[in-house]
């Protein structure tokens, strides 16, 4: 029998590293090549890993909520030397190493247990058990730093625990590398809460430690026992979190609102559902602001735009890509229909439904949800006369559509019912002035509520 | 059937302190506890033995250094080995005592008598008048470590003793074989030598404390036992025993050859070992390791998410403090808060004459570390003022610093209150302190802590009070170099 090494392979263009959701197998599983393995989060996608060797699952090296960086051993599994060696690479770039089994020093004698060696940091003075072989919970724990050299003080080192940050991956800005206070608490800034203790915490100093990743009903609450439950910050909640938080941190929000006469808009609507129907697809209303955003977009192309904060400079995007917003179960996600310009209301359309399905179900790709160059939410939909959304960064502008209502209006003196829909635009104040987007929402509604328009502009 | 937060398993020092600060947290807390409060540590290890060292240590100054200092006392000095007796054990009554009263306190719930998992939330307690089932959220398990017993040397605690055995000894026995040259052997060896027994420690290893500490340490004490009479057989094993009359026949092979000493007492300290072997974790499904170790993470949790273990059962070094420092740690993890084990060293304090006292790393373990090049320091307590007037000199401070940052990263003190001395060095070392920072506190005169300080400039290469070569190495170095 041999011991093979399973590593994170290549994720996708750019991505180094991804998070664990959870294991698809657990130690003792027979397990065949391309069989999904772990269930991993990069940036907005879950994706699932596969291992492409046959064996039976050894060891399971990481925890739920762990950061795994691609090439990092993710599992070892046991198999005959025969089969640890056949088909190659395989189709996803993995890479396999033997190792004869994993030296048996003892833990006791300064020696680091191989779970702990297989990430790179350092053992305990205890004896380790891989969590993930036994289905204990402690995710998000990190092993101890005495086998690290890492530089801080006991302090700081609790601190780092508390927020939740790895003190192994802070670079430290103190003396010899030290890690400071300060750069623990600059690296785990964002998402800080009450304080770990249920209670008599002596320290007030230390009321910024986020939420303990211990597993619900860990506390017991002064005066309701079991009153409060504590879920970690994983998955698509730490990623949305995470990019809220930086957006929010460097954008200088603003946000416009408007109201447009979509009486056409809905007359055009409806008399293209027959059309639609027979191409066997349904058409919503955000093909059509999308197609009015690009043609508005074009004439301002500021707001197709980034911010290059390193160079400072701005990026102006000759393509339009289009983010919308999709809830899924598991919260928020961004799927992008790409150079929408050169696509048809139907073949928008089509796309839009097959990507709000496919997010629904979890099952996008990771490069299905990056690079839109400005996005659309449709919270309308659900409710709410406005919103002030969250830019996605890095893009400079995010348009908010509203649900369609009949309301009394005022036309050449006489009452009258009209369709009218909310629209904002929510900007990045640095690039785009007050004025600017006054006439950008004043461009875009008027295609809106003449939607012949957009036959004039169709490319 | 009462039921808690958390149940803490063995009074040592581990699990009191577990359950103090589980209280102090608001958990409803009970101590399980089969024999005394304070465990081994308050009844028959480290207090007890330090009474004895305590008392011995003033019995040998006033036979060899009173004379010096022009003390005269005229006539014997005589040992009361009953009174000793009585007051070591109304030290430990003091301190097991004071536990006792803290758990009161505190509010936690002592239950007496023998635990035995039933599940991994159930817990049934033996005691003499029957049995009672006890439910918890979360358990504790700290029921530390017992001696390991050799072929040949079954304990009776009378004539073949473990250390408990010896300690509880009330009269001085006129010859004594050491089978073991730990620091439980070496500690009891050095004050029941004092005491005018004969003694004779029979070591496996070439060196006494290997690999417990620092072997120029090491050598300062093994000088001073053997120059007290003390006789260490080296690479030595104890084969078996027979009786004859009141004295023991313990047969020794050594270099192939095997001889025989006649002794009335035989002390076994091989060591000790975890009691996870035990089967009263069984029900519960935590996995035990073949040494006995109770398998836990960083967080000292099991394989069972609702049970921790801590001290000697959840791994080296089987020390009380580490123990201590997991019992808070663990508490807090079950409170809460989000904890784990980084504590970057445990010291280690050896109560021989004179004492050892180390923190951190080795000069070998920092060069495996892969520290390639370190900046050593030593200063003799000979040329510091207090060692001097104390009339004891013996012994030096050692500091091992990486030589590319100057971070301090051990220290090694073999010399009077070497115990005492250490936690500065334990300090420094956790809080990242480089050379310059030990050197630059200004200590006081006359004290045996201005020995650290006068290390840490040796190992700069300016030493006051110690002549250094090469001379000339500037202090004023270029701050950009």
């Amino acid at each position: 029998m041999a011991t093979i090494e399973v590593k994170l392979p290549e994720l996708g263009e750019g991505v180094a590293e991804g998070e664990l959701v959870r294991w698809l197998v657990k130690p003792g599983d027979l397990v065949k090549p391309d069989q999904s393995v772990a269930e991993l989060m990069t940036d907005k996608a879950t994706v699932e890993v596969p291992t492409p060797y046959a064996g039976i699952v050894k060891e399971t090296l990481f925890k739920p909520g762990q950061v795994i960086k691609v090439e990092q051993v993710l599992l070892t599994l046991e198999s005959s030397a025969q089969g640890a060696t056949s088909q190659g690479a395989g189709p996803h770039g993995s890479t396999v190493s033997e190792t004869t089994s994993v030296a048996t020093t003892s833990a006791f004698q300064g020696g680091v247990h191989p779970p702990a060696k297989a990430s790179g940091k350092g053992g305990s003075s205890g004896t380790s058990v891989p969590m993930g072989a036994t289905g204990a919970s402690s995710s998000g724990v990190y092993p101890p730093v005495a086998e690290s050299k890492v530089l801080a003080t006991p302090a700081t080192r609790r601190l780092a625990r508390e927020i939740g940050v790895d003190i192994n991956e802070i670079s430290g800005t103190g003396l010899a590398g030290r890690v400071t206070r300060d750069d623990v608490m600059a690296s785990g800034g964002g998402l800080t809460s009450g304080s770990g203790l249920v209670k008599g915490t002596s320290n007030s100093e230390v009321g910024v430690a986020v939420p303990s990743k211990i597993a619900p009903g860990a506390v017991f609450g002064g005066a309701f026992v079991g009153g409060e439950e504590r879920v970690a910050i994983v998955g698509i909640r730490k990623k949305i979190a995470q990019n809220m938080q930086m957006a929010k941190s460097i954008i200088p929000h603003f946000t416009l609102m408007d109201e447009a006469d979509v009486t056409e808009l809905v007359n055009m609507r409806e008399s293209l559902k027959a059309v639609a129907e027979k191409n066997k697809t349904k058409i919503t209303y955000l093909p059509f602001v999308m197609k009015a955003l690009i043609a508005t977009i074009r004439e301002f192309p500021m707001f197709n735009a980034s911010i290059d904060d390193q160079a400072q400079e701005i990026v102006y995007k000759k393509y339009f890509n289009l983010g919308f917003a999709a809830d899924t179960p598991s919260g928020l996600v961004v799927p992008v229909i790409k150079q929408a310009d050169q696509k048809s209301i139907l073949q928008l359309s089509r796309e839009i439904l097959d990507l709000s399905i496919r997010a629904r179900d979890g099952k996008l790709k990771l490069d299905e949800m990056r690079g839109a160059t400005i996005t659309i939410t449709n919270i309308g939909s659900v409710g709410g006369t406005y919103a002030t959304p969250i830019i996605n960064h890095p893009e400079v502008a995010i348009l908010g559509m509203y649900k369609i209502s009949e309301k009394p209006v005022i036309k050449n003196g006489q009452l009258a019912a009209q369709k009218v829909m909310n629209f904002t635009i929510t900007a990045d104040h640095r690039l785009i002035d007050g004025a600017v987007a006054a006439n950008f929402m004043k461009a875009f509604l008027s295609r809106i509520q003449n939607p012949n328009l957009l036959m004039v502009e169709m490319y | 059937m009462q039921n808690f937060d958390v149940i803490v398993i063995g009074a040592g020092p581990g699990g009191y302190v577990a359950a103090i600060r589980s209280a102090q947290l608001g958990l409803k807390t009970a101590i399980i506890e089969r024999e005394y409060l304070g465990g081994v540590c308050l009844n028959v290890g480290c207090i007890p033995s330090k009474a004895m060292i305590a008392a011995t240590h003033h019995l040998h100054r006033a036979q060899h250094d009173f004379k010096e200092m022009g003390i005269m006392i005229s006539g014997p000095i005589e040992v009361d080995m009953k009174q000793l007796l009585k007051w070591k054990n109304s030290v430990c009554e003091k301190m097991s005592g004071g536990v006792s009263q803290l758990l009161k306190g505190n509010k936690v719930e002592i239950i007496r008598g023998e635990a035995e998992f039933k599940s991994a939330k159930e817990i049934i307690v033996k005691t003499t008048g029957g049995s009672q089932s006890y439910q918890s959220k979360y358990f504790i398990i700290a029921t530390g470590s017992r001696p390991i017993e050799i072929p040949g040397f079954k304990l009776d605690e009378k004539d073949i003793l473990s250390s408990t055995g010896a300690l509880a000894l009330d009269h001085i026995p006129k010859h004594i074989a050491v089978i073991g040259g730990g620091y439980i052997g070496l500690e009891i060896s050095s004050y029941l030598r004092k005491l005018g027994t004969e003694v004779t420690v029979i070591e496996a290893q070439g060196q006494l404390l290997a690999g417990v500490v620092d072997p120029d340490c090491a050598q300062v004490v093994a000088r001073k036992l053997e120059k007290s009479g003390v006789k260490v057989l080296y690479g030595a094993k104890a084969k078996g025993q027979s009786k004859s009359g009141s004295k023991y026949d313990v047969t020794i092979e050594m270099g192939g050859k095997d001889q025989t000493i006649t002794v009335d007492k035989i002390l076994v300290t091989v060591g000790r070992r975890p009691n996870g072997d035990q089967a009263q974790l069984r029900a519960a499904g935590i996995q035990v390791d073949e040494r006995g170790f109770v398998k836990v993470d960083a967080q000292r949790r099991t394989n069972v998410s609702n049970i921790f273990a801590i001290g000697d059962i959840a791994g080296q070094p089987m020390l009380a403090h580490k123990a201590s420092h997991e019992g808070v740690m663990v508490a807090e993890i079950i409170g809460g808060a989000n904890r784990a084990y980084d504590a970057k060293m445990v010291p280690a304090v050896v109560f021989t004459d004179p004492e050892i006292a180390s923190a951190g790393l080795t000069e070998t373990e920092a060069k495996a570390k892969g520290y390639a090049s370190l900046k050593v320091g030593k200063f003799p307590f000979a040329a510091n003022g207090r060692a001097v007037s104390m009339m004891e000199t013996e012994g030096f401070v050692k500091i091992i610093a990486d030589a590319k940052t100057n971070i301090v990263l051990g220290v090694h003190i073999v010399g009077p209150e070497a115990s005492n001395l250490i936690s500065e060095a334990a300090l420094a070392i956790e809080m990242g302190a480089r050379l310059e920072d030990l050197a630059l506190t200004i200590h006081p005169h006359p004290t045996l802590g201005e020995t650290m300080m006068e290390a840490a400039e040796a190992a700069l290469g300016h030493a006051i009070h110690i002549i250094q070569r090469p001379l000339n190495q500037s202090p004023v170095g270029n701050p950009r170099a």
